[in-house]
């Protein structure tokens, strides 16, 4: 088809004037042809580009960024959350005492701030930020009379990619590790080394090889024994990722993992909920979880997922008898912890009417998980606990959600007076909304 | 006194014909051979006038144009928009004018049984995903790879148009110059490397066809070789007094003549 000269330089006109300066990033190929369709010169091509690099980095804000040549991706994410939070906890107390309901009600807020950059050679690096200093929870509570808060790093780490298959991370990260909130509550953000190796199996199966190396607490070396010795946590796991044909869109996945600690001790008491401080000896926890999703299940965009997780001690009686001094007469070293879970969704959840439904039930016996790790919301972060979550999500906008969370748990065995493993009966309720960018 | 006065404006006048000094910065595709070649025919009309010519890579031009230290900077890369950005925080206006074009030829020893490339190749090699000369059809055994170092124009120009701009794999040794990848090549028999059309002639090369097509003056014209760039001069705005008149010889029919003598191709008038 002809089109003359004055109709390619008219939609050239055009297009720059309806994407305006911000063309000048992309516009090499199109004065690239018309300089072929002999439309322009080489010399006037030449000052063109200049011409519109220079209206850039004059007229745009994007243009006034100087970022460095090594950048190969510059990404911002994050999101801000209002929250209404009514709870209420009833604690075991020794016999005779009246029990007593402690309700709180409060209004809280979570600001979220990432940036992840993306270097060549495959180096990565970011930090995030957050409101909330403790390690399980970006929380804050609107206090008194309109106080400022604070906000914390979150995230500081240097990744390191050098193939497909492998991936190496050090600093404080993304927890790495196939899990639920039976054993690691998703805003803690591990601090210390991390190692992937990734497989891919025919298509798009792939066996990933985890492992991390996590710092739990920096002890005073001056200080003899167990004390004065840094905390460790080593977690490993194999993951297996199965997608089933024809369409590759239904999945099976499952994690079978191992973690322990060196022998020490966290002296300083963590920030999070339900901190344990002392010795992290006799914590050698066995785990399995995985999931299967049917997509499309009731029609395009739906899908339905059966979930678990698990966790065995496999020192249990140890924990729970020498460390956290429990009678063995009157109580089962309750080293098993497991969850099944039901969900069910219509889109990925960033589409306005996008919805989902989760359901669980689990039962956490009181050293079956670590509990400066595991979920500070179900049992507030306590052991000795069984109950449910029910989870509900919809989608205002591609970027706005609604969720209500409510939890419901009891005491497995009665009488302690330990303080992980006293809890009575425990409700929440969360309502959220969050806006994502 | 008069004597005086008259002798001070003849040392002025003389001082002001030493001053005609022209520094010229930049690319080393442009600086080794044509530049220096253009400049002695140029002082042969005009014998008042000496050059500065120092070939040490097209960011070295760019940069000697935005910090005002040469009145041309040769480059065989486009600025960068980061570089016209940071000449025009400093009042700079930079200023390109082609002055040849070139084509990036892939050379390897001549007794290497390879002749053609694709593109595809071409990117494998040089990004490091082929290390072995059997993988591309010629004989078993480990591939050299020469490249030109950072601050060439070359080095980021073959990235841009032969390598979807990844990074070149560590193995890649780095040399000075065109010449020096020539050398090198032309005494490794398991070499590849990449030169301007200048040094396509040098002994003991042989330069591989991309997807069909040679680095020729019509190629690289009809914009036919992939591997086909524009180099330039640099100046700050539209160029003034000696450095206008260098340039307009470079484009004047005998410096056009002395492109193409060089190895490198005029561009069209």
């Amino acid at each position: 088809m002809f089109i003359s000269k004055s109709k390619w330089l008219a939609l050239f006109a055009a297009l720059t004037m309806a994407a305006g300066s911000a063309l000048a990033q992309d516009s090499g190929p199109l004065i690239d042809l018309l300089v072929k369709k002999g439309l322009v010169t080489d010399q006037e091509a030449e000052d063109l580009r200049v011409s519109l690099v220079k209206d850039f980095a004059a007229n745009t804000s994007a243009g006034k960024l100087n970022l460095s040549s090594s950048l190969s991706e510059f990404k911002i994410s994050g999101d801000m959350r209002m929250r209404y939070e009514y709870n209420s906890q009833t604690p075991e107390l020794s016999t005779g005492a009246q029990q007593v309901a402690n309700e709180t009600s409060r209004q809280r807020f979570r600001f979220r701030f990432n940036t992840d950059l993306a270097l060549q050679k495959g180096w990565t690096t970011g930090f995030g930020l957050e409101t909330g200093q403790s390690s399980d929870s970006a929380n804050q509570t609107f206090t008194s009379f309109a106080d400022d808060y604070g906000v914390f790093v979150t995230k500081a780490y240097i990744g390191w990619q050098p193939n497909l298959n492998w991936a190496f991370v050090i600093g404080k990260q993304t927890n790495i590790m196939y899990s639920t909130d039976l054993r690691w509550d998703a805003d803690i953000y591990p601090q210390g080394v991390s190692e992937k190796y990734k497989k891919f199996i025919g298509s798009k199966d792939t066996l990933e090889v985890r492992a991390m190396q996590h710092a739990m607490a920096d002890n005073n070396e001056q200080i003899p024994s167990a004390s004065g010795r840094d905390a460790w946590m080593f977690e490993n796991q194999v993951v297996y990722t199965h997608w089933f044909e024809p369409e590759n869109l239904s999945s099976l996945i499952i994690a079978a993992g191992y973690s322990a600690y060196n022998q020490s001790n966290v002296t300083a008491a963590p920030l999070n909920s339900a901190a344990f401080t002392g010795s992290v000896r006799a914590q050698d926890y066995a785990s399995l979880a995985g999931e299967v999703n049917w997509a499309n299940i009731n029609g395009a965009g739906t899908a339905f997922k059966v979930y678990w997780d698990s966790s065995y001690n496999l020192t249990g009686a140890t924990r729970a008898f020498k460390v956290y001094n429990l009678d063995p007469t009157l109580f089962n070293k309750g080293a098993t912890a497991w969850l099944a879970g039901i969900g069910y969704s219509y889109g990925t959840g960033k589409t306005q009417g996008d919805y989902s439904a989760k359901f669980d039930y689990r039962s956490v016996g009181v050293s079956a998980t670590d509990p400066n790790t595991n979920d500070s919301d179900w049992g507030f972060s306590k052991t000795n606990q069984k109950g449910l979550k029910l989870a509900l999500g919809y989608n205002v906008t591609d970027f706005t959600k609604f969720n209500l969370t409510y939890f419901d748990t009891q005491i497995i065995q009665s009488g302690m007076t330990f303080s992980l493993g006293n809890l009575d009966r425990s409700h929440e309720l969360l309502v959220d909304l969050v806006v994502s960018f | 006194m008069k004597k005086y006065l008259l002798l001070l404006a003849a040392f002025a006048a003389a001082s002001s014909v030493q001053a005609q000094k022209l520094v010229i910065k930049g690319s080393d595709t442009l600086g080794a051979k044509l530049v220096p070649t253009l400049a002695e025919e140029y002082k042969a009309t005009h014998p008042g006038v000496s050059f500065e010519i120092a070939a040490e890579g097209s960011t070295t031009g760019i940069a000697a144009i935005i910090d005002g230290t040469a009145q041309i900077g040769m480059s065989s890369r486009r600025a960068k928009p980061t570089e016209v950005s940071a000449a025009q925080a400093k009042g700079v206006n930079m200023k390109p004018t082609i002055v040849a074009f070139d084509g990036i030829g892939v050379i390897v020893n001549a007794g290497n049984p390879i002749k053609v490339l694709t593109k595809r190749q071409v990117e494998q090699i040089f990004a490091g995903d082929i290390t072995d000369w059997s993988a591309v059809g010629g004989n078993p055994g480990p591939i050299s790879l020469y490249t030109r170092n950072t601050s060439s124009g070359t080095y980021q120009d073959f990235k841009d148009l032969a390598m979807n701009k990844r990074d070149y794999a560590s193995s890649s040794q780095k040399m000075a110059g065109n010449e020096q990848i020539a050398a090198e090549v032309g005494k490794n028999p398991s070499g590849i490397g990449y030169v301007g059309l200048a040094y396509l002639g040098a002994d003991g090369i042989k330069t591989v066809s991309i997807d069909g097509s040679l680095p020729t003056k019509e190629s690289v014209l009809a914009k036919k070789y992939p591997y086909a760039r524009p180099t330039f001069y640099y100046t700050n705005g539209e160029p003034t007094g000696e450095a206008a008149k260098f340039v307009d010889f470079t484009l004047s029919d005998q410096g056009r003549a002395i492109v193409e003598k060089i190895g490198f191709v005029a561009p069209p008038k």
